[in-house]
Parts: structure tokens; sequence; C-alpha cells
């Protein structure tokens, strides 16, 4: 496996996933196992919303469910960066 | 002030607040204070469907093979869904149509109160496939002590504001008799019953489905019902659309990015709209109780069922920057979310058991013939 195709996410001081820049956060979180809210996947229920604490992201569909600046919807973005998140 | 279908007067729309502003005039989605309405509607557009389109016909063996207090839960979710999709399919038009300043909300509200429409039609979908006259149960709708005292909370926001308007609308602001009843009416006021409507229909479509839906995939999970449960993703999938509204609508007035005096409310009202929410909450765990009085279903009981209303109303709690007030950390019916994603809703058209969709396109099959007379 390439490192350049992986960043890192830190979950919290002790966990960190390695994460695919090609597919979305959430695909990836859900790959290494970690229980996050989802419904509709597109972008516009707003149930997976997280908060972002370091990074950058990229949306490949425009997100219509209400969000604060500091958050972001991990079933419509991928990881542009290695990200700092805080699961709901 | 009077409501007026067209106003003459030159407004600039992207100044106005999102209701009490001027009356909307020209149509327009060129420009917009208020994108996100914009890009719902487009987005609820491109969800369009017809309840005729879902084949529900194999129900009808599968309903005759649940037991009776399944048959119990199945009509009366149907009962509390007919409510909710009958007051939702006019009332944001009559309450908040008369009171909008954004060519882009109003057409929001149009669209969204259209789709609750098709919601409402579905029932009757399903139905009629069920029962040769399904008049008994549309008449217990508002004879059923349980539905009625749901009706009561989820009609009066509505009826409050719409009344008020109506006074402040042909009277003015003021003190105002009606039927021996005095009424004080300023702008404040309205705001606030403004406010309390929102957070109620927030909490309308972010919790009142919620119990009935896991009913309904609880009997697809075992293969039953499958022609209901495929629309009834499809409405989930709508709910879902008009939660985010009204979610976008109180976070921008909380937020002071909307109305000033809005924000203000927001934050003096908080307690109140708080209490609506967990009003609603509560009903829907009562409504879980009263629907498995007669004995429970497979898969699902009254317990689990009520911490997964506890689990969704915690994150649509958290969405409105509300606390979070339940236990319940992780989802108790994990496999809800297979239902609740809009990947494979769409419904396959060979499924239609009517075949009128394709007219247009029959009719724009135009052959050169049909030119006969022209000279090219
Ligand atoms: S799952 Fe619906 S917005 Fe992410
Ligand atoms: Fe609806
Ligand atoms: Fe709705």
């Amino acid at each position: 496996m390439k490192m350049d195709k992986l960043y890192i996410i830190h979950l919290d001081e002790q966990t960190q996933l390695a994460c695919h820049k090609d597919q979305t956060l959430l695909e990836n979180l859900e790959a290494h196992k970690v229980e996050v809210h989802f419904h509709c996947r597109e972008g516009f229920c707003g149930a997976c919303r997280t908060k972002l604490i370091e990074g950058q992201v990229e949306y490949i569909t425009d997100p219509l469910a209400y969000i604060d600046d500091d958050e972001i919807l991990p079933c419509c973005c991928k990881a542009k960066s290695d990200l700092k998140i805080k699961l709901s | 002030m009077k409501y007026t279908t067209f106003n003459q007067q030159s407004t600039n729309p992207l100044a106005e607040p999102m209701f009490f502003g001027n009356p909307v005039n020209v149509a327009r989605y060129d420009q917009q204070k208020h994108q996100i309405f914009e890009k719902l509607i487009e987005k609820q557009i491109s969800f369009f469907w017809r309840p005729e389109e879902v084949d529900v016909s194999k129900d009808r063996v599968d309903f005759q093979k649940l037991s009776e207090p399944e048959k119990h839960i199945f009509i009366s979710n149907l009962k509390y869904q007919t409510l909710l999709d009958s007051v939702q399919g006019r009332s944001p038009n009559i309450a908040f149509l008369p009171i909008v300043s954004l060519p882009e909300l109003e057409t929001w509200i149009e669209t969204w109160s259209f789709f609750e429409t098709i919601h409402s039609r579905s029932y009757t979908h399903i139905l009629r496939n069920l029962f040769a006259d399904p008049s008994e149960v549309f008449e217990d709708i508002v004879l059923n002590e349980e539905i009625k005292r749901r009706a009561t909370d989820i009609s009066r926001y509505y009826d409050d504001l719409i009344f008020a308007t109506q006074l402040w609308q042909t009277q003015g602001e003021g003190v105002h008799q009606v039927d021996g009843q005095s009424y004080t009416v300023n702008l404040r006021e309205l705001k606030k019953k403004m406010f309390l409507c929102m957070n109620s229909v927030n909490a309308l479509e972010a919790v009142r489905f919620y119990v009935s839906f896991a009913c309904t995939f609880a009997f697809a999970e075992r293969e039953l019902m499958e022609g209901n449960s495929k629309i009834i993703r499809l409405i989930a999938r709508d709910e879902n659309l008009h939660l985010s509204s009204t979610q976008h609508i109180l976070n921008l007035w909380a937020k002071g990015k909307d109305d000033p005096e809005m924000a203000e409310i927001a934050e003096e009202c908080r307690e109140e709209a708080r209490d609506i929410f967990l009003n609603a909450v509560e009903q829907e765990k009562q409504w879980a109780a009263y629907l498995f009085q007669h004995g429970s279903m497979i898969g699902l009981n009254k317990d689990i069922l009520c911490q997964y209303v506890e689990y969704i109303a915690n994150h649509r709690m958290a969405a409105i920057g509300m606390d979070t007030p339940f236990e319940v950390k992780s989802n108790p019916l994990p496999w809800m979310n297979n239902y609740l994603n809009s990947d494979n809703v769409q419904v396959a058209p060979q499924e239609s058991e009517i075949s009128s969709y394709l007219v247009g396109q029959i009719d724009s099959e135009v052959s050169v013939d049909d030119f006969g007379d022209f000279d090219l």
C-alpha cells in the first residue's frame, strides 16, 4: 500500500486510524469498525455530523444538512490532510 | 400589515428577513438570501415519486398472516402517520406563506407541503390494497383518543400562529376582541408564536415518525409488508430533508444570521422550545406503549423502541443547539440505518402497476408526417 494514499485520523489521544483518501470519511471509519450515526449517506440528513478539530476535508456532494463552522459531514467528504475529529 | 399576493413596492429580497418582512413579489431564484432553501427545493424535486409506482399487492397476503397484536401495530401506525401528513400537507402553507418574505423560502415551503400530500396519498394506496373499504380506518383517526391527544399538540402551535397572523393582517397591532375574548397582537408576540411553532414542526419532523418507521422496518426485516416498507423508506427520505430545513431555520435565527429579534426570542424562549421537543419525545414513547398493549412483535419491544427514540432525540436536539438529556449512547436498532440511507430507495419503473407516466414520452414522439403541411 502506498503511503501517499493514506492520511491519519486522530479520534482521541490513543486512537489513530489510517484513512484512504479516495473513500469518504464515513467509509473509512466504518472500515475500522467505529460506530458513526448515519441515515442518508448523501449529506442532507445531518445524522453523521462530527466535529473537525484539525485538518481539511473536501466535499464530494454539496452538504445540505445544517452544520456549524467547525463541523463536517463524514458521509460526503474525503480527507485532504491528516485529521483530528471528535465523534458525537 | 395586509397581505397582498403581488406586492407592487420594489423590495430587495436579499435584505429581507425570512419572515415578517415585506410580502414576496417576484418569484425569482437567480439570487438568494439563504441559498440553502434553493438547494433543498432542487433536492426535494429530484426525490419525486408516486405511491402508485410501488407494488403493494403482496402485502395483502402478508397482512392476513399477521397476529392480531401485529395488525393493531400496523394499522395504528398508518393512522398516526395519516394524521401527521394531513397536518403537514396544509399547515406550512397556511401558517407560513402569509408571512414569508423570501422567494426561495416561499417556494421551499410549497414544495415541502406538496411532498407531504404525496405521503398522504400513499396511505390511501396502502390501505386500499389491504381493505375493500378503508373508510373505517380513516374515520377512526378523528375518534381514536390516542391519536386525538397527539393531534391537539401538533396543531396547537400552528393554529395559534395562524389566528394571530389573521388578526394582525386584518386589524393591525393592538388588543382585539373576538367572541368575547381579548387578544393582544403585536409583532414581538407574533414572532414568539412563530418561533414556538417552528420548534413544534421541527420536533414533529425529527422524532414523531420514528416509532412507526421502526415497526415498519422490523416487519420488513422479517420479509413482511415489503411494499409498505418501500413506501415508508421514500417517506423517511423526504422527512429527513424537511428536518434539515427546520434545523436551518432555527439555527439561522439563533445565530443571528437572519432577523436579530428572532435571536433574542430564541434565547428568551429556550426552555419553552426544549419542553416542546421533550413533550414530543414523551408522546412517542407513550405511542410505543399503546402499540404494544396487546402484545409485541418479533424483533421489537417497547423498551428498545423507547431507547431508539431517545437516541434519535439526543442527536436532533444537539443539531439545534440543545443539550442531550438522554443516557443512551449507541444505536439500539442499528439495522434501521439500512432502511434510512438513500441508496436503492428508487422505485423500479417495471414495478409500476399503471403506465400513465409514459404519457409524456408518447406525446413527445413526433414523426415527420406530423409536419406534413410545413414547408421546411
Ligand atoms: S448520513 Fe446524512 S448527512 Fe451524513
Ligand atoms: Fe410526511
Ligand atoms: Fe415532513
